[in-house]
């Protein structure tokens, strides 16, 4: 650390460094991004806003559709007329069958595994149907099981609200949740 | 000590121009991620939250965590939860509140937690009467884990609902589409 031996020195070139991290910086400050949240809104069936009046159109009451959620599918009440234009076929003393069965057919072994897609294609014909009806509704009321995740909830209240895609057509976007059944 | 000045003086200054280049991305960076939102959300084992293609921006609410170990109303630990098994439904972990904190559907814990959550909500509401966006308004931020089952969650909102809460919003995490 002599005098003598620092007018030797070449002066750092710190530009290299200062290059390398300015390129680190914004890819570590991307890498701990924190997430993003967002809500969905819900409110309590029994006190949630009334429907609308019916009044002036008595022979075409307002859509109610309903989303029950089992362990073995998804059904769909309060739609029948639009989900099977030609009349259901009824097993007698059987349990009619979900209306959007597991994908394996079976009790369902996760989020995956209930089949998202034909739910949403029959929701889009049943609010297509609707519209054309001119008894058209935002309102869905879901009916979990009790066992259900959480996670398949949410997920169900995603379909109903609108389809998937850049300008997803808008479903049904005023959720109620009903208590379900023990 | 005369000789080291005049060498630094005749050394090459330093450039920050790629300093001043290193800020301004800093600085873009940190403008965006400043409008994020007011609540605050802690990712760990026990909260999960699930996913979702909602895109409504949460707003200011009494904040309820449903963790698989712990409820908590604005950030105080009210009632505790313990895992069981489902014979209905083999090989998923389910949650509850212990029997011990509850009777029938009502949680006194939780109840009275909501209650006082609610005075004072409507406290600051009733002092700020002119400002529509602070009114009580019975609003409730639910941050609830994602493999907890549905009867967990109506347990909350039933007691939630019987102290004035009608407004439900989930916080999920916003994925693209």
């Amino acid at each position: 650390m002599s005098d003598r031996e620092m007018p030797k020195e070449e002066p750092l070139d710190l530009v290299p460094i200062m290059n390398l991290v300015t390129i680190l910086i914004p890819v570590l400050l991307m890498a701990i991004k924190s997430v993003e949240v967002a809500v969905i809104d819900t409110t309590l069936p029994a006190i949630g806003a009334p429907s609308e009046a019916t009044e002036d159109m008595p022979d075409k009451p307002p859509l109610q559709l309903k989303v029950a959620i089992t362990n073995s599918g998804i059904r769909i009440l309060g739609a029948n007329e639009y989900l099977y234009p030609e009349g259901r076929a009824v097993v007698e003393g059987a349990q009619a069958p979900p209306d959007v069965p597991c994908k394996s057919n079976a009790r369902c072994k996760g989020v995956e595994d209930y089949d998202w897609a034909d739910l949403s294609k029959k929701l889009v014909n049943i609010k297509k149907g609707a519209q054309a009806d001119d008894r058209d509704s935002d309102a869905v009321v879901l009916m979990p099981e009790s066992n259900i995740q959480y996670e398949v909830l949410v997920r169900t209240m995603d379909i109903t609200r609108k389809t998937d895609g850049e300008d997803g057509m808008r479903l049904f976007p005023v959720v109620s949740i009903a208590g379900g059944s023990k | 000590m005369a000789k080291k000045k005049k060498r630094l003086a005749a050394s090459e200054e330093l450039n920050i121009t790629s300093m001043m280049d290193m800020m301004t991305i800093i600085l873009v960076f940190l403008l965006k991620s400043f409008s994020a939102t007011e609540i605050t959300v802690n990712p760990s084992d026990n909260l999960k939250l699930p996913n979702s293609n909602a895109d409504k921006d949460p707003g200011v609410a009494i904040n309820v965590v449903v963790a698989k170990n712990e409820i908590l109303v604005d950030n105080k630990r009210i009632v505790g939860i313990e895992p069981y098994t489902d014979p209905d439904v083999p090989g998923q972990t389910m949650y509850k509140i212990s029997d011990g904190d509850r009777k029938g559907n009502d949680v006194q814990a939780l109840y009275s937690a909501f209650e006082t959550a609610a005075k004072n909500a409507e406290g600051v509401a009733n002092l700020a009467k002119k400002r529509d966006d602070v009114g009580f308004k019975g609003k409730i931020l639910f941050q609830i884990d994602k493999d907890v089952p549905f009867s967990l969650v109506r347990d909350v909102m039933y007691n939630a609902g019987q102290a004035k809460f009608a407004e439900f919003e989930f916080v999920v995490i916003k994925t693209e589409g």
